[in-house]
């Protein structure tokens, strides 16, 4: 290198010329690769939607993180759903809405324990309202938290990332294909390949809903009306399923100490929920099939759901103990049809509000 | 922001048209650095002052240095620089790794010495701009180079957004002069500036994400023995997966700055057709491998000194430059595995490199094959949690142990075997080429068709906007 040659000079004595990037004449090929990329668009678009697909918001963790902030606004006073998809599914915003005036905040994620939801709604000082959580016995009492991220994401979102779940809500309306369903990689790793002797596969679960621009979500018309596809996702629920009983004895005792852990923490954290005057509320939502089985078979009754009810002082309301929500149609055995999780959120309100009622009569509270 | 998130799509819209729009060259220049600002703050806003920091510090003391006559205060002024830059570097980066390392060595001698917890958030891309920084001083100290006249052009060049948090790391000499006089891109570059740009998304989306990451985390962080086949799959994936999200970087923020109208150097040239180790990091990383050689091997003493003192030199710039990576002993052994190489090739080409043998097709390939395969062996130790993770690996990659456990899909299996062979065979053919060269020999239907290929691809891939890997240097 050069001495004494400026940083600032361009071409001063002794300086190296300053490097300029060689570039290709391309004429307008950019011009044709854009409308390679068009055609190319529409075609993918119009495939996804000969599936089935109509557009529909993402079920992102920045929408839960959103959503999640509504309890820092004004609305840390009302109805909070949360629990799993049972709770995600069978719950219907605008029903509720309807019938007590006000739009409950719809916080549950598919695939996760509550419980994590629920320690942070009790460290919450905004939220004072009543919460509904929707125990999966073999989801709640195991801490498996498939969706953990989301709520990461409710306490570090940066700027860019909330910037970009502005920017990408106001595609996702009007997209079939950017579902996560039909990202590529996702294409790719279900095409019915041979399979590997000795490896564990587990297939990924696939689209099952619909979700609207504050998380109210439906199930998908296909898993009802489309019985292959609904065999599928039956198939998929069913898949490398074992008795407690069969399994490793350390993997039997993890899934055991896993309960004890859970019940504490759930226990916990409505007792801090309780200190400030909000309120808690346990619902076991309907399922049947293979869930009859494994749900039981994970999680008893009387090991789990009775003692966090017993524990907690708090009301639980169990399908098996209300006839209300009792009668409804299963296609894939564990969530509800956009119809029939309409009439299920009407009469669980009404349970909802009956069972509140005698319980503030018995207390004594005008 | 990342380059691969819809954020920065809106950001670099309202740069290039900024940049297009008709102001003055200063107001442009303005634009850029409060632009690159924000690019930085959208991660964690606080961290900005660290820039500011660096910034300030860097300008006054390479100043005072250029006037300063007296050879002990020039000295003392770098000294003042160095001890920022690295404080702040160390602080950040390396605290922990200190801590930690200095609680097991008083263990060692029977003290239970307990740390308070170390919970820092790692500032991205604090290594880059580091050293970017450090390299303007060091010029002005060795009389490489004067300082810059205008602050502008100064706070710029440590911020200029496209290259700030993964490089390439830029020298002053390569960046500033750009900034003295307009600049705007002309079509072509433009063009090719979003060709770049596909490239590196390409990588680093559809490539890098999309293919061979699930593949690389699944083994990596299985616990128990693996299978043979399956610690060589994931680590292929990984050594596939880094290079197309690092050169995916590159590639990007070359072509960002391209439709701005600045060059930025090369920093990747095909590394995986290197013949030797030498070769090799002519092609990997090409801006962190020079910085390392100017400003470490060459005060170091370089070749100069004799044999044994060269190849300490050599040790020591791979041991540093692997701590460069990361704070922890994983990436010292991989530095150090380099370095090794380095000085064993070195030796052996001293005494055996003359033959003619060396000249013909077949031991060439071989050589670049059995580079391809050491590389990957250090990737080990880099992608590695720890040690028993690493020794793991390589046990069943070397003994072939059957009775590992398999871990991949057919699925990973066939996208790791494909994009590993296509990656060769590109990286094989582009070896003594560049890209604009092949572009332009290309037949125009087939690279139009490419292209458009690639960006519906990315489009469709969605991506999960994953960062960089190496966001975390």
């Amino acid at each position: 290198m050069p001495l004494y040659t400026s940083s600032s000079d361009i071409s001063g004595h002794g300086a190296d010329p300053v490097f300029e990037r060689p570039v290709p004449a391309l004429g307008r090929s950019a011009a044709f690769a854009l409308l390679i990329v068009i055609v190319l668009m529409l075609a993918w678009e119009a495939w996804v939607r000969s599936e089935g697909v109509t557009p529909s918001y993402r079920n992102s963790d920045g929408l839960w993180a959103e959503q999640r902030r509504r309890i820092a606004g004004d609305e840390g006073d009302g109805w909070v759903f949360t629990g799993s998809s049972r709770a995600l599914f069978d719950m219907q915003l605008a029903v509720w809405e309807n019938l007590d005036g006000r739009r409950p905040l719809q916080l549950a994620l598919e695939g996760t324990a509550a419980v994590g939801v629920l320690e942070g709604l009790a460290e919450d000082d905004d939220f004072t309202g009543k919460v509904i959580v929707g125990v999966a016995p073999g989801l709640f009492f195991s801490g498996f938290e498939y969706r953990r991220q989301a709520m990461d994401r409710y306490k570090t979102e940066t700027p860019t990332q909330w910037f970009g779940q502005k920017v990408s809500m106001l595609a996702e309306p009007y997209l079939a294909f950017y579902a996560y369903d039909f990202a590529l990689a996702t294409v790719l790793r279900r095409q019915p390949l041979p399979h590997r002797e000795g490896v564990e596969f587990s297939r990924e679960v696939r689209k099952l809903s619909n979700m609207e621009r504050d998380r109210n979500t439906r199930l998908w018309d296909k898993v009802d009306k489309n019985v292959a596809y609904r065999d599928l996702v039956r198939s998929i629920w069913a898949e490398n399923w074992m008795p407690l009983a069969e399994l490793p004895e350390p993997v039997r005792e993890r899934i055991l100490e896993a309960r004890t852990k859970q019940l504490d923490r759930a226990i916990e954290a409505v007792k801090k929920i309780q200190a400030k005057g909000a309120q808690t509320i346990f619902v076991q939502m309907p399922y049947e099939g293979h869930y009859a089985t494994s749900e039981i078979d994970i999680a008893p009754r009387e090991l789990t759901w009775d003692i966090l009810i017993e524990q907690t002082g708090v009301l639980g309301l169990h399908f098996q103990d209300h006839e209300e929500m009792q009668g409804y149609r299963l296609p894939e055995w564990s969530h509800m049809t956009g119809s029939e999780a309409d009439r299920f959120t009407e009469a669980f309100y009404g349970l909802v509000k009956r069972e509140l009622a005698a319980r503030q009569a018995a207390e004594g509270i005008p | 922001m990342l380059f691969n998130s819809l954020t920065f799509v809106v950001f670099f819209a309202v740069v290039l048209a900024l940049h297009y729009a008709p102001f003055s060259w200063r107001v442009k220049k303005s634009n850029l650095l409060i632009g690159s600002y924000i690019f930085y703050a959208a991660w964690n806003p606080p961290f900005v002052i660290l820039l500011w920091i660096s910034t300030v510090v860097d300008w006054v003391v390479a100043n005072k240095i250029h006037l300063e006559t007296r050879q002990a205060r020039r000295r003392m002024l770098l000294t003042v620089s160095i001890m920022v830059n690295l404080g702040m570097l160390g602080y950040f980066k390396y605290g922990g790794f200190v801590m930690e390392n200095f609680q097991t060595m008083m263990l060692a001698m029977g003290f239970d010495y307990q740390p308070p917890d170390w919970n820092i958030v790692l500032p991205v891309g604090i290594s880059f701009y580091t050293f970017q920084t450090m390299a303007y001083t060091l010029d002005v100290y060795l009389k490489r180079s004067a300082p810059a006249k205008s602050f502008l052009d100064f706070a710029l060049f440590v911020t200029f957004f496209p290259q700030l948090v993964a490089g390439p790391i830029v020298r002053p000499t390569q960046l500033i002069p750009q900034f003295k006089l307009p600049k705007v891109a002309s079509r072509q570059q433009l063009t090719w500036g979003f060709a770049l740009i596909t490239i590196g998304l390409f990588n680093k989306i559809v490539v890098a994400d999309g293919l061979l990451s699930k593949a690389a985390e699944t083994v990596f962080e299985t616990k128990e023995m693996l299978h043979p086949a399956d610690a060589w799959l994931g680590t292929l994936a990984f050594s596939g997966q880094i290079f197309c999200d690092f050169a995916g970087y590159s590639t990007t923020a070359i072509g960002v700055a391209l439709c701005l109208g600045f060059s930025l150097p090369d920093n990747f040239r095909f590394p995986y057709a290197a013949v030797g180790f030498s070769d090799f990091w002519r092609r990997w990383h090409i801006s962190l491998s020079s910085w390392l050689r100017d400003y470490l091997y060459i005060p170091l003493g370089g070749s100069r000194k004799g044999n044994l003192r060269t190849y300490a030199n050599l040790m020591t710039t791979m041991l540093l430059g692997g701590l460069w990576h990361g704070a922890s002993w994983t990436f010292v052994v991989w530095g150090g595995l380099h370095g090794l190489f380095l000085a064993a090739e070195r030796w052996l080409a001293a005494r055996f490199g003359g033959r003619e043998i060396w000249k013909r097709w077949g031991p060439r390939i071989l050589l670049a094959l059995l580079t391809y395969f050491l590389v990957n062996i250090t990737w080990v130790f880099f992608r590695a949690q720890d040690f028993a993770t690493a020794w793991r690996m390589i046990d069943t990659m070397l003994t072939f142990n059957m009775d590992g456990k398999k871990v991949l899909p057919m699925i990973d299996v066939v996208q790791v075997i494909g994009v590993t062979i296509a990656m060769l065979a590109v990286h094989w053919f582009m070896r003594n080429r560049y890209l604009h060269d092949v572009a332009v020999a290309l037949p125009r239907w087939l690279l139009i068709g490419a292209w458009g290929v690639m960006l519906w691809l990315i489009i469709i891939t969605q991506g999960q906007s994953n960062a960089f890997i190496y966001f975390q240097f």
